[in-house]
């Protein structure tokens, strides 16, 4: 296109968008980097602030909570993505269909992604799984079962929940606009050779999402790293760390142990965890669909 | 009329959707029952009113709540504003205009989203406290921008790339200026597409707990941060719990059954062709 903008204008229209997310983002992790090599605990003014080298690193690899986290954090992404992409693909299929109330029912399904992390851990902790006067103790009391303990023992299995619950609509949505967008050729050409309906999704419908499955695993992986919210109204990451992921524990550092290097260095292995994670599984995603091409 | 077994199995199915998906929402069906419910009936819980009340919403609605809704308000849609403002024309420019590497503008861009908070709230706690935008709303407006645009960017990327150019280009043969063109063509073409962008950052924005929780307490706090002082009151009022939770989800859940469809096109597009 000729005559459009400039170069000049380019630019300064992308400016004032650089110049912000620079600030909020970019020129404060390299203060965190910076950071993490000091000893600065905000509560404790007299020690003031001293150059730490690599201490900050040796006390996290050095400490038992930080592998439990780590690990809370790994099964927590690893479960909900794989419930996710399940339930996504189940509710997909049933709503690629048409029947009497289908907007109803998909408006009834995709809701709980549009709740605040506040509010769905609240109703959940309170109204559902509250041990004596939610529907937990209900059922236990109906039943004469002693009731589950959702926020003991088995808490982090209860923020999977959660979890799944916010993000499977978000799966479902992705999905769904994969299926629909399937043409009718093959699947007619599927009915000509008389395959069933099993091995017409496992050999057909599923191939042919394979992009909408991978994006949609990409984004989940993207957000479920960096839950939060649903921790703090839930369980605290508690009991002891058994419930926290890494967020959280870089929270419990800085913001109640007020220990700035410390949390620092938290901060920037999340962040180098984190970047692995998602560079590994898109590159996985690149080979496997080069390969699916070849 | 004859029934067939087909006919039978169709039924079947279609109940059996319809009862996982009010399974699914249930929590928020149930919530919004409670909150009609007076405190005393609350438990043992129970599908049914016992006696219908709207005195729940009454009395949250004189209190602080309208406050925090408020404070939540004034961020929540100067953040859309900004965003519009700002990632709106820098997607212009990276779709249409002359820019050296547009693609690595826009990857910068979309790496951004990848970072996890914590990244960087100790700096920016610091930086608010020493210039004293801890607790204001337009602290959190500058970091909520600073989250959203480059989502607004991305989908509105999403949303521009449709524009046919030989649209661009007739008009620029019938002499329109490249401000008309904007405003005149490109803007109406992908307003469906920015429509739905701005409600998904009103939504991110609005339901956003992290920055919120770390960076206001009194003056600034929005709504997630009056709901998560519940964790630690003991005394449950559930009903009002619901009804206040009913208030806040509304606007958001309202929102998203609006953009649902254009949300997804906008995020996985590029993703699913590319």
């Amino acid at each position: 296109m000729e005559n459009h903008l400039t170069k000049r204008q380019s630019r300064l229209l992308t400016l004032p968008a650089i110049l912000i997310v620079a600030l909020v983002t970019q020129a404060p992790i390299l203060f965190t980097l910076g950071l993490s090599f000091v000893h600065w605990i905000i509560v404790r003014p007299d020690l003031g602030i001293t150059f730490y080298g690599l201490n900050n690193y040796v006390e996290i690899f050095t400490s038992g909570d930080f592998y439990g986290v780590v690990a809370n954090t790994v099964l927590i992404t690893v479960l909900s993505l794989a419930f996710c992409t399940l339930l996504g693909i189940l509710f997909g299929l049933m709503l690629n269909r048409h029947f009497p109330g289908i907007n109803i029912v998909r408006t009834l399904i995709i809701s709980p992604f549009f709740v605040m992390d506040a509010v769905a851990g609240i109703i959940w902790r309170t109204l559902m799984l509250n041990s004596s006067f939610g529907f937990n103790g209900y059922f236990a009391q109906l039943l004469h079962v002693k009731p589950i303990d959702f926020f003991g023992v088995y808490s982090l299995l209860t923020i999977i929940l959660l979890i799944v619950w916010q993000w499977t609509p978000f799966f479902v949505l992705i999905i769904l606009a994969g299926f629909q967008s399937i043409s009718e050729e093959i699947l007619d050409s599927a009915k000509v050779d008389g395959t069933g309906w099993f091995r017409e999704l496992i050999s057909i419908r599923l191939p042919a999402i394979a992009n909408h499955i991978e994006v949609a695993i990409l984004l989940g992986l993207i957000f479920i790293l960096k839950v939060f919210g649903l921790i703090y109204v839930t369980t605290r990451g508690g009991p002891g760390y058994s419930s926290a992921n890494l967020p959280y524990y870089d929270y419990k550092v800085a913001f109640l142990g007020w220990d700035v290097g410390h949390s620092a260095a938290i901060a920037v292995v999340t962040v180098i965890i984190t970047l692995v994670a998602i560079m590994s599984l898109f590159r996985w995603f690149r080979r496997r669909s080069k390969e699916a091409a070849a | 009329m004859k029934i067939t077994a087909k006919k039978v199995r169709r039924f079947v199915g279609i109940i059996l959707i319809w009862l996982v998906a009010i399974l699914w929402c249930f929590p928020l069906i149930y919530m919004f029952i409670t909150s009609f419910k007076l405190e005393a009936d609350v438990v043992p819980p129970s599908l049914l009113i016992q006696h219908f009340t709207l005195s729940n919403y009454a009395i949250v609605l004189q209190q602080e709540i309208v406050h925090y809704v408020v404070d939540s308000l004034t961020i929540t849609l100067s953040t859309v504003a900004v965003c519009l403002l700002v990632g709106v024309p820098t997607a212009y420019a990276i779709v249409f205009g002359k820019l050296k590497n547009p693609d690595n503008l826009f990857f910068w861009f979309l790496s951004t989203t990848l970072l996890p908070p914590v990244a960087v709230i100790v700096p920016m706690f610091l930086l608010f406290k020493f210039t004293g935008l801890l607790d204001t709303v337009g602290g959190m407006i500058l970091i909520y921008s600073g989250v959203n645009i480059p989502i607004v960017i991305w989908m509105t990327r999403s949303f521009l790339l449709d524009v046919p150019t030989e649209v661009l280009e007739s008009a620029e043969i019938d002499g329109a200026s490249r401000v008309k063109s904007f405003f005149s063509i490109v803007l109406p073409l992908a307003r469906m597409g920015i429509i739905s962008t701005a409600l998904l950052v009103f939504i991110f924005v609005w339901n956003e707990f992290f920055f919120a929780i770390n960076l206001t307490y009194v003056n600034a706090a929005p709504v997630p941060v009056y709901m998560a002082s519940f964790m630690t009151q003991e005394g449950l009022f559930w009903a009002k719990l619901s009804a206040i939770s009913t208030i806040v989800v509304l606007p958001p859940l309202v929102l998203g059954w609006i953009a649902q469809r254009s949300l997804v096109k906008g995020l996985t597009m590029g993703a699913v062709k590319g």
